[in-house]
């Protein structure tokens, strides 16, 4: 009886080994899933969308376009001088990055840690980038009224290094 | 009498032209191999598989279908497939072929037979067994989307819902989709998220329905997919536009609604 | 003539003994144990392969490098920031200065290049591929023709902006 068990049991993953329902995250804890993916057949009531909820619906999406639009003058001048952009330029450039990165993060965190399948750990990921953030927006703070704000940091460090070439 | 008489002659006839074909050497036989996926719930601990076979391209049809079929007839009939119209109006020989989405039926046999041809099922979908994929949940959420006309009043007449011919326009590359499922399972978005996420064949189901000017539940259409998961894990990837085999843009139609949703 | 044998009895009598012999195979099912049986063949599917033999496509691939450019220039974005704010919030002392002279020493050359080399291309391939979304999100170039010729030149676009930047 145990070696039947056990032989079984050894079928079994097996056969999970091959089966796994998609790429899962090692370390976090998942939910159960229904067999195969669906509940009930065919002919069964269809599956009720959540109710409607603009703040998850189109409203991550136009930020995400109205951040991106604005990135590309941004961006662009940051690029074309240099790295040399007025406090005011690169205030606005840091906060909408910001703004942009943030969303983006979001959408990756749903995309890869659903609610469906990770349950609580979903909503710890989401915590943990809005901490994130925070801790950003603090640092862009700082950033921009005691030090040469953002793209000041990206060009001390592209150029530091350029001149220990020089050096060496 | 005259029909006997008929009969002999086409007899004969038929008789001699395959005695001529007869003395024509056979072609050399071009064997082409196939490596084709295999899961049977019988043997349900066995680890899915690809077995080869080899097929002489000479007595076989140019498609993938007919290749296939011609396994099952002479060589493995277990080999187990869904297939009806082989002339793509069907959507039922729907699979993985050399590594796209795509119809069995309206695929051609790449003939150089120094190279493999593979063929899985749909990708990222439970499998029945073979090639057949386990659809339930491609079915349950393209009937979530209420794909039929919805109106609060009948026409005066007690006819017709007419249209003018622009509005009818508007469905020209919507209507024509006959849910073979190639383009949602092309699609990766789908692959994380298929309980959840619509899938393009099925969004664009929707947004035929949004667009028709004789339906009037588009605020209720609209509802239904703001939120995260249903239309939003799209990310314009474009697979499903590049392997779908009848050759509609359901990409184009997300990008619609979202546009629609966007100032809404 | 053309009598098909319709008339003789065994043609007939042979798919009647198929058929009482088939009705003494089936075993009756209810509704509810078809359902059982069904859930329990659903738990033993296996998961078609996906991600591992899908055809190299510039779609996806393109989608992807754009999640992971996002990705990994919004980690270096949230890195700098992030260091800023905590040093801000427990007095650290971070500045931009300290970390410059940290990078310049600390970093060994093969590791800034990379970092440079990545920062270059990512960057200028995710503002490019961000102009083509947004160009789809408008409704245009979403045909077969425009998805690749858009594409292909956000690639050339990254190549020669990457590497001008680089080389700068």
């Amino acid at each position: 009886m145990f070696s039947k068990g056990l032989f079984q049991s050894q079928a079994i993953r097996a056969l999970h080994s091959t089966s796994k329902r998609s790429l899962t995250i090692p370390f976090l804890s998942t939910l159960p899933q229904n067999p195969g993916g669906v509940k009930g057949d065919v002919n069964d009531a269809c599956l009720p969308p959540p109710s409607p909820d603009r703040l998850h619906g189109s409203v991550p999406w136009d930020v995400e376009r109205v951040s991106a639009v604005a990135l590309i003058p941004l961006v662009g001048s940051a690029l074309a001088s240099g790295g040399d952009v007025s406090v005011v330029a690169d205030s606005i450039l840091a906060t909408v990055l910001l703004g942009h990165v943030y969303v983006g993060f979001q959408s990756c965190i749903i995309d890869y840690i659903p609610t469906r399948v990770y349950g609580k750990n979903h909503n710890y990921a989401m915590y943990l980038l809005t901490l994130g953030s925070l801790f950003a927006g603090v640092g862009i703070y700082k950033l921009e009224t005691e030090e040469n704000g953002l793209t000041g940091v990206v060009q001390k460090l592209w150029t530091a290094s350029n001149h220990s070439e020089e050096k060496k | 009498m005259m029909m006997s008489g008929l009969l002999k002659k086409n007899v004969g006839r038929a008789v001699f032209r395959r005695g001529l074909a007869s003395e024509v050497a056979p072609a050399a036989p071009k064997m082409k191999t196939f490596k084709i996926y295999r899961w049977s719930p019988d043997k349900p601990a066995e680890k899915p598989k690809l077995q080869e076979f080899q097929v002489d391209l000479n007595n076989c049809g140019p498609m993938i279908l007919d290749a296939l079929l011609k396994i099952k007839d002479e060589q493995d009939a277990t080999l187990t497939l869904r297939r009806s119209c082989r002339e793509g109006i069907c959507g039922s020989c729907a699979m993985n072929i050399g590594g796209r989405n795509t119809l069995a039926c309206l695929c051609k046999i790449d003939p150089d037979t120094s190279k493999q041809t593979k063929i899985y099922p749909l990708p990222h979908m439970y499998i029945v067994k073979d090639l057949v994929p386990d659809l339930t949940q491609f079915y349950q959420q393209y009937k979530s989307v209420q794909p039929y006309l919805q109106r609060k009043s009948v026409p005066e007449d007690g006819k017709e819902n007419l249209q003018s011919i622009a509005d009818r326009k508007k469905l020209d590359g919507l209507y024509e989709c006959i849910l073979c499922a190639c383009c949602s399972t092309a699609c990766p978005s789908y692959w994380w998220n298929q309980e959840q996420y619509l899938g393009p064949a099925v969004l664009m189901q929707a947004y035929r329905w949004l667009v028709d000017s004789r339906d009037q539940a588009s605020t209720m259409r609209k509802e239904m997919l703001q939120n995260s998961m249903s239309l939003y894990r799209c990310h314009t990837i474009m697979n499903c536009t590049r392997t779908c085999p009848k050759g509609l843009n359901p990409g184009k139609a997300i990008a619609e609604i979202k546009k629609a949703l966007a100032t809404d | 003539m053309l009598s098909l044998g319709l008339n003789k009895p065994l043609m007939w009598a042979k798919p009647l003994k198929m058929m009482t012999r088939r009705m003494v195979s089936t075993a009756k099912t209810t509704v509810s144990e078809q359902e059982s049986i069904l859930v329990a063949q659903r738990k033993n599917r296996p998961v078609s392969p996906h991600l591992t033999i899908y055809q190299p496509q510039l779609t996806w691939y393109l989608s992807s490098l754009h999640r992971i450019s996002g990705v990994v220039l919004g980690l270096g974005f949230f890195t700098a920031t992030i260091a800023f704010g905590v040093s801000t919030v427990f007095g650290l002392g971070l500045t931009t200065n300290n970390l410059a002279k940290w990078y310049h020493e600390k970093v060994p050359t093969w590791m800034d290049w990379t970092a440079k080399a990545s920062g270059a291309y990512l960057l200028t391939f995710h503002f490019g591929n961000g102009i083509r979304h947004l160009i789809w999100d408008t409704g245009r170039a979403l045909s077969l023709k425009g998805v690749y010729t858009t594409g292909y030149a956000v690639l050339a676009v990254m190549v020669i902006a990457g590497t001008s930047i680089l080389t700068w």
